[in-house]
Protein backbone atom coordinates (compact mmCIF):
# COMPACT_ATOMS: atom_id res chain seq x y z
CA UNK A 1 0.00 0.00 0.00
CA UNK A 2 1.29 3.49 -0.70
CA UNK A 3 0.55 6.81 0.99
CA UNK A 4 -2.11 7.86 -1.84
CA UNK A 5 -4.53 4.51 -0.75
CA UNK A 6 -2.93 5.27 2.90
CA UNK A 7 -4.48 8.90 2.68
CA UNK A 8 -8.01 7.76 1.24
CA UNK A 9 -8.48 5.09 3.98
CA UNK A 10 -7.54 7.95 6.54
CA UNK A 11 -9.94 10.32 4.99
CA UNK A 12 -12.51 7.95 4.88
CA UNK A 13 -12.31 7.37 8.92
CA UNK A 14 -12.04 11.35 9.53
CA UNK A 15 -15.19 12.17 7.68
CA UNK A 16 -16.83 14.90 9.36
CA UNK A 17 -13.89 16.26 10.96
CA UNK A 18 -12.07 19.10 9.64
CA UNK A 19 -8.40 18.10 9.18
CA UNK A 20 -6.02 20.03 7.38
CA UNK A 21 -3.96 17.85 5.36
CA UNK A 22 0.00 18.44 5.31
CA UNK A 23 1.93 16.19 2.32
CA UNK A 24 5.38 15.94 1.46
CA UNK A 25 7.44 12.94 0.14
CA UNK A 26 6.79 10.38 2.13
CA UNK A 27 5.00 11.65 4.93
CA UNK A 28 1.41 12.79 5.52
CA UNK A 29 0.31 14.78 8.52
CA UNK A 30 -3.56 15.46 9.47
CA UNK A 31 -3.89 18.53 11.77
CA UNK A 32 -7.37 18.96 13.54
CA UNK A 33 -8.19 20.79 16.15
CA UNK A 34 -7.57 20.41 19.81
CA UNK A 35 -11.47 19.43 20.66
CA UNK A 36 -11.44 16.66 17.73
CA UNK A 37 -7.85 14.88 18.18
CA UNK A 38 -9.44 12.47 20.85
CA UNK A 39 -11.86 11.51 18.29
CA UNK A 40 -10.22 11.50 15.41
CA UNK A 41 -7.52 9.18 16.87
CA UNK A 42 -9.82 6.89 18.22
CA UNK A 43 -11.15 6.28 14.72
CA UNK A 44 -8.36 5.92 13.13
CA UNK A 45 -7.59 2.93 15.35
CA UNK A 46 -11.10 1.66 14.27
CA UNK A 47 -9.15 1.97 10.66
CA UNK A 48 -6.55 -0.72 11.95
CA UNK A 49 -3.78 2.16 13.43
CA UNK A 50 -3.07 0.36 16.20
CA UNK A 51 0.64 1.98 17.87
CA UNK A 52 1.85 5.03 17.79
CA UNK A 53 5.49 5.50 16.69
CA UNK A 54 6.82 8.27 17.47
CA UNK A 55 5.17 11.98 18.58
CA UNK A 56 7.19 15.07 17.47
CA UNK A 57 6.71 18.73 18.67
CA UNK A 58 7.75 21.71 16.90
CA UNK A 59 7.82 25.08 18.55
CA UNK A 60 6.85 27.73 16.14
CA UNK A 61 8.01 30.73 17.93
CA UNK A 62 7.21 33.52 15.97
CA UNK A 63 3.30 32.20 15.17
CA UNK A 64 3.01 31.58 19.22
CA UNK A 65 2.32 28.08 18.80
CA UNK A 66 3.44 23.87 19.23
CA UNK A 67 2.08 21.74 16.62
CA UNK A 68 2.33 18.43 18.12
CA UNK A 69 2.15 15.27 15.38
CA UNK A 70 1.75 11.47 16.23
CA UNK A 71 2.83 9.09 13.79
CA UNK A 72 0.97 6.11 13.77
CA UNK A 73 1.11 2.70 11.86
CA UNK A 74 -0.34 -0.41 12.33
CA UNK A 75 1.21 -4.07 13.14
CA UNK A 76 -1.89 -6.24 12.64
CA UNK A 77 -2.84 -5.09 9.34
CA UNK A 78 -0.66 -5.82 6.95
CA UNK A 79 -1.79 -3.32 4.02
CA UNK A 80 -1.25 -1.39 6.89
CA UNK A 81 1.75 -2.00 8.00
CA UNK A 82 3.99 -0.47 5.63
CA UNK A 83 2.57 3.17 5.92
CA UNK A 84 2.75 5.85 8.66
CA UNK A 85 0.15 8.69 8.89
CA UNK A 86 0.70 11.73 11.11
CA UNK A 87 -2.12 12.86 13.56
CA UNK A 88 -1.68 16.16 15.14
CA UNK A 89 -3.16 19.43 16.89
CA UNK A 90 -1.90 22.78 17.54
CA UNK A 91 -1.83 24.02 21.23
CA UNK A 92 -1.20 27.90 22.16
CA UNK A 93 2.33 28.39 23.23
CA UNK A 94 1.72 30.72 26.31
CA UNK A 95 -1.07 27.87 27.74
CA UNK A 96 -0.12 24.71 26.04
CA UNK A 97 -2.63 22.17 27.23
CA UNK A 98 -3.83 19.63 25.16
CA UNK A 99 -6.11 16.46 25.45
CA UNK A 100 -3.97 13.35 26.12
CA UNK A 101 -3.97 9.88 23.82
CA UNK A 102 -2.84 7.55 26.04
CA UNK A 103 -6.34 5.96 26.38
CA UNK A 104 -6.66 5.84 22.61
CA UNK A 105 -3.05 4.29 22.18
CA UNK A 106 -0.81 2.93 25.13
CA UNK A 107 2.13 3.59 23.84
CA UNK A 108 1.70 7.09 23.48
CA UNK A 109 2.42 7.59 27.40
CA UNK A 110 6.18 7.64 27.88
CA UNK A 111 6.34 9.42 24.49
CA UNK A 112 3.99 11.98 25.94
CA UNK A 113 6.12 12.45 29.22
CA UNK A 114 8.69 13.27 27.59
CA UNK A 115 7.29 16.21 25.69
CA UNK A 116 5.83 17.21 28.99
CA UNK A 117 9.27 17.54 30.40
CA UNK A 118 11.40 18.80 27.21
CA UNK A 119 8.53 21.35 26.30
CA UNK A 120 6.03 21.90 28.76
CA UNK A 121 2.96 20.81 27.54
CA UNK A 122 0.29 19.54 29.93
CA UNK A 123 -1.64 16.56 28.74
CA UNK A 124 -4.45 16.58 30.98
CA UNK A 125 -5.60 13.18 32.22
CA UNK A 126 -2.65 11.63 31.71
CA UNK A 127 -2.13 8.84 34.37
CA UNK A 128 1.63 9.12 35.35
CA UNK A 129 2.57 12.73 33.89
CA UNK A 130 5.90 12.63 35.99
CA UNK A 131 9.61 13.33 34.52
CA UNK A 132 11.11 10.94 32.34
CA UNK A 133 14.65 11.76 31.69
CA UNK A 134 15.43 15.31 33.12
CA UNK A 135 16.04 16.70 36.95
CA UNK A 136 13.75 18.88 38.07
CA UNK A 137 16.40 21.49 38.13
CA UNK A 138 16.99 21.27 33.95
CA UNK A 139 13.69 20.21 33.21
CA UNK A 140 11.88 23.58 34.49
CA UNK A 141 13.74 25.34 32.07
CA UNK A 142 12.30 23.27 29.36
CA UNK A 143 15.28 23.19 27.20
CA UNK A 144 13.67 22.55 23.63
CA UNK A 145 11.86 25.68 23.31
CA UNK A 146 13.16 27.86 21.21
CA UNK A 147 13.63 30.46 23.70
CA UNK A 148 16.18 28.18 25.84
CA UNK A 149 19.51 29.42 24.59
CA UNK A 150 22.27 27.30 24.15
CA UNK A 151 25.65 29.21 24.34
CA UNK A 152 27.54 28.00 21.34
CA UNK A 153 31.29 28.16 20.67
CA UNK A 154 32.02 31.18 18.78
CA UNK A 155 33.33 30.61 14.81
CA UNK A 156 35.27 32.46 12.94
CA UNK A 157 34.72 33.40 9.42
CA UNK A 158 37.56 32.92 7.30
CA UNK A 159 35.27 34.30 4.22
CA UNK A 160 32.66 36.66 4.00
CA UNK A 161 28.92 35.60 3.65
CA UNK A 162 27.61 35.12 1.11
CA UNK A 163 23.95 35.42 -0.12
CA UNK B 1 37.07 -11.42 87.31
CA UNK B 2 33.76 -12.54 88.76
CA UNK B 3 30.46 -12.91 87.18
CA UNK B 4 32.20 -12.53 83.80
CA UNK B 5 31.76 -15.69 81.78
CA UNK B 6 32.18 -17.82 85.17
CA UNK B 7 35.11 -19.03 86.21
CA UNK B 8 38.35 -18.02 84.44
CA UNK B 9 36.65 -15.39 81.74
CA UNK B 10 38.45 -12.44 81.09
CA UNK B 11 37.69 -9.41 79.39
CA UNK B 12 40.60 -7.29 77.12
CA UNK B 13 40.11 -3.97 77.54
CA UNK B 14 41.93 -1.37 75.44
CA UNK B 15 42.03 1.02 72.37
CA UNK B 16 41.15 -0.77 69.58
CA UNK B 17 42.32 2.53 67.27
CA UNK B 18 45.64 2.07 69.03
CA UNK B 19 45.78 -1.62 68.98
CA UNK B 20 45.09 -1.64 64.79
CA UNK B 21 47.63 1.25 64.47
CA UNK B 22 50.33 -0.43 65.42
CA UNK B 23 49.22 -3.42 64.08
CA UNK B 24 49.59 -1.58 60.44
CA UNK B 25 53.09 -0.44 61.51
CA UNK B 26 54.25 -4.01 62.59
CA UNK B 27 53.31 -4.96 58.97
CA UNK B 28 54.34 -1.80 57.02
CA UNK B 29 57.28 -1.16 58.86
CA UNK B 30 58.64 -4.32 60.27
CA UNK B 31 57.60 -7.04 56.95
CA UNK B 32 57.85 -4.89 54.57
CA UNK B 33 55.12 -6.06 52.91
CA UNK B 34 53.82 -3.20 51.33
CA UNK B 35 55.42 -3.93 47.82
CA UNK B 36 53.48 -6.71 47.37
CA UNK B 37 50.11 -5.26 48.40
CA UNK B 38 51.10 -2.52 45.61
CA UNK B 39 51.92 -5.51 43.20
CA UNK B 40 49.04 -7.71 44.03
CA UNK B 41 46.67 -4.41 43.77
CA UNK B 42 48.25 -3.33 40.63
CA UNK B 43 47.16 -7.04 38.95
CA UNK B 44 43.80 -7.13 40.30
CA UNK B 45 42.08 -3.90 39.07
CA UNK B 46 38.54 -4.65 38.74
CA UNK B 47 36.61 -2.45 37.00
CA UNK B 48 32.70 -1.95 38.38
CA UNK B 49 29.89 -2.75 35.55
CA UNK B 50 28.77 0.95 35.21
CA UNK B 51 28.29 2.06 31.47
CA UNK B 52 27.61 5.74 31.33
CA UNK B 53 27.59 5.88 27.74
CA UNK B 54 27.85 5.06 24.41
CA UNK B 55 31.74 4.45 25.06
CA UNK B 56 30.71 1.27 26.71
CA UNK B 57 30.86 -0.43 23.98
CA UNK B 58 34.70 0.13 23.55
CA UNK B 59 34.71 -1.37 26.63
CA UNK B 60 33.30 -4.60 25.81
CA UNK B 61 35.63 -4.77 23.89
CA UNK B 62 38.49 -4.38 24.99
CA UNK B 63 37.48 -7.63 27.24
CA UNK B 64 36.29 -9.23 23.96
CA UNK B 65 39.24 -12.28 23.16
CA UNK B 66 40.51 -10.27 20.58
CA UNK B 67 41.59 -7.52 22.82
CA UNK B 68 41.52 -9.73 26.07
CA UNK B 69 42.42 -7.06 28.67
CA UNK B 70 42.01 -10.07 31.27
CA UNK B 71 45.44 -10.63 30.59
CA UNK B 72 46.32 -7.84 32.76
CA UNK B 73 44.35 -8.82 35.53
CA UNK B 74 41.53 -6.85 35.58
CA UNK B 75 37.82 -8.77 35.26
CA UNK B 76 34.96 -6.40 34.94
CA UNK B 77 32.63 -7.08 38.09
CA UNK B 78 29.06 -6.63 38.65
CA UNK B 79 28.85 -5.92 42.28
CA UNK B 80 30.77 -2.27 43.28
CA UNK B 81 31.25 -3.42 46.66
CA UNK B 82 33.97 -6.37 44.98
CA UNK B 83 35.57 -3.64 42.63
CA UNK B 84 38.07 -1.41 42.82
CA UNK B 85 38.26 0.64 39.93
CA UNK B 86 35.32 2.61 37.66
CA UNK B 87 35.69 3.00 35.02
CA UNK B 88 34.10 6.00 33.24
CA UNK B 89 32.56 5.38 29.71
CA UNK B 90 31.86 8.71 28.04
CA UNK B 91 29.23 11.47 28.79
CA UNK B 92 28.06 12.10 32.51
CA UNK B 93 24.78 13.19 32.68
CA UNK B 94 23.02 14.83 34.88
CA UNK B 95 20.93 11.63 36.43
CA UNK B 96 23.77 9.46 35.71
CA UNK B 97 26.29 11.31 38.33
CA UNK B 98 23.97 10.45 41.34
CA UNK B 99 24.62 6.59 40.17
CA UNK B 100 28.40 7.19 39.44
CA UNK B 101 29.01 8.94 42.89
CA UNK B 102 27.05 6.18 45.01
CA UNK B 103 29.13 3.45 43.47
CA UNK B 104 32.31 5.27 43.98
CA UNK B 105 30.93 5.45 47.85
CA UNK B 106 29.80 2.17 47.70
CA UNK B 107 33.38 0.97 46.10
CA UNK B 108 36.46 -0.52 49.04
CA UNK B 109 39.67 1.97 49.18
CA UNK B 110 42.09 1.82 47.72
CA UNK B 111 40.30 2.43 44.76
CA UNK B 112 41.13 4.13 41.58
CA UNK B 113 39.09 5.71 38.67
CA UNK B 114 40.19 6.14 35.13
CA UNK B 115 38.46 8.32 32.59
CA UNK B 116 37.60 7.18 29.31
CA UNK B 117 36.56 9.92 25.97
CA UNK B 118 36.45 12.72 25.18
CA UNK B 119 33.36 13.61 26.39
CA UNK B 120 34.92 12.58 30.60
CA UNK B 121 37.83 15.00 29.71
CA UNK B 122 35.69 18.12 29.05
CA UNK B 123 32.39 17.03 27.87
CA UNK B 124 33.79 16.73 23.70
CA UNK B 125 30.78 17.52 21.28
CA UNK B 126 28.06 17.76 24.51
CA UNK B 127 30.70 20.99 25.76
CA UNK B 128 27.57 23.28 25.65
CA UNK B 129 25.02 21.24 27.20
CA UNK B 130 22.69 21.90 29.69
CA UNK B 131 22.40 17.99 31.05
CA UNK B 132 25.80 17.08 31.58
CA UNK B 133 28.54 16.97 34.40
CA UNK B 134 32.29 16.30 33.82
CA UNK B 135 33.45 13.56 35.91
CA UNK B 136 36.43 14.72 37.87
CA UNK B 137 33.71 16.95 39.50
CA UNK B 138 32.36 13.88 40.81
CA UNK B 139 35.51 11.48 41.89
CA UNK B 140 39.01 11.79 41.77
CA UNK B 141 40.54 10.60 37.87
CA UNK B 142 43.64 8.80 37.62
CA UNK B 143 44.00 8.22 34.05
CA UNK B 144 41.96 10.19 31.19
CA UNK B 145 42.25 8.38 27.69
CA UNK B 146 41.20 10.52 24.67
CA UNK B 147 39.15 9.60 21.49
CA UNK B 148 36.32 9.36 20.22
CA UNK B 149 35.38 6.64 21.25
CA UNK B 150 39.19 5.37 22.13
CA UNK B 151 40.28 1.95 20.64
CA UNK B 152 40.23 -0.52 23.11
CA UNK B 153 44.26 -0.72 22.64
CA UNK B 154 43.88 2.68 24.41
CA UNK B 155 41.71 1.49 27.22
CA UNK B 156 44.26 -1.59 27.88
CA UNK B 157 46.75 1.06 28.00
CA UNK B 158 45.38 3.11 29.98
CA UNK B 159 45.16 -0.16 32.63
CA UNK B 160 48.73 -0.90 32.15
CA UNK B 161 49.52 2.86 33.08
CA UNK B 162 47.80 3.39 35.94
CA UNK B 163 49.63 -0.44 36.88
CA UNK B 164 52.52 1.64 36.65
CA UNK B 165 51.53 4.44 38.35
CA UNK B 166 50.51 2.50 41.55
CA UNK B 167 53.72 0.49 41.52
CA UNK B 168 56.32 3.23 40.73
CA UNK B 169 54.91 5.96 43.11
CA UNK B 170 53.08 2.96 45.75
CA UNK B 171 50.14 4.73 45.77
CA UNK B 172 48.38 1.56 47.69
CA UNK B 173 50.86 0.71 50.37
CA UNK B 174 51.55 4.58 50.88
CA UNK B 175 46.98 4.96 51.32
CA UNK B 176 47.04 1.98 53.69
CA UNK B 177 50.13 3.74 55.83
CA UNK B 178 48.45 6.86 55.86
CA UNK B 179 44.69 6.48 56.39
CA UNK B 180 43.66 8.29 53.02
CA UNK B 181 45.21 8.94 49.83
CA UNK B 182 48.25 11.30 50.04
CA UNK B 183 48.74 11.96 46.64
CA UNK B 184 45.57 12.85 45.53
CA UNK B 185 42.72 15.57 46.74
CA UNK B 186 39.82 14.11 48.22
CA UNK B 187 36.80 15.26 45.49
CA UNK B 188 33.55 16.19 46.75
CA UNK B 189 31.05 17.34 45.16
CA UNK B 190 30.12 21.02 44.78
CA UNK B 191 26.43 20.34 44.29
CA UNK B 192 24.85 16.86 45.58
CA UNK B 193 24.45 15.18 42.29
CA UNK B 194 21.45 12.98 43.69
CA UNK B 195 19.85 16.19 44.76
CA UNK B 196 16.97 15.22 41.90
CA UNK B 197 16.46 11.97 44.03
CA UNK B 198 16.34 12.81 47.46
CA UNK B 199 14.00 15.75 47.21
Amino acid sequence: MDLAQARKIVEEALSGIEARVEEGRGFIEFIVSKENLVEAASRLKKAGFDHVKSLTVVDYKAEGKFKIVYYVSSYLNEDLAGVIVGIGTEVPRDNPKMPTLVYVWRSAEFQEREVFEFFGIDFEDHPDLRLLLLTPQVAEKRPLRKDFIVKEEPIIRTTPPTG
Amino acid sequence: MEGNGGNGGRVYVGNLDKSAKKAKQLVMGKLRIGKAVDWATAFSLWPVHLTTSCCGCEFAATWSPRFDAEQHGALPWVGARQTNMILIEGTVTKKMACAVRVTWEQMPSPKFAIAMGACAIDGGIFYNSYNIVRPWEIIPVDVYIPGCPPRPEAVARAIIELQRKIRKQRVVSKWIEEGWRPDKEYVKPKEDPCSWWRG
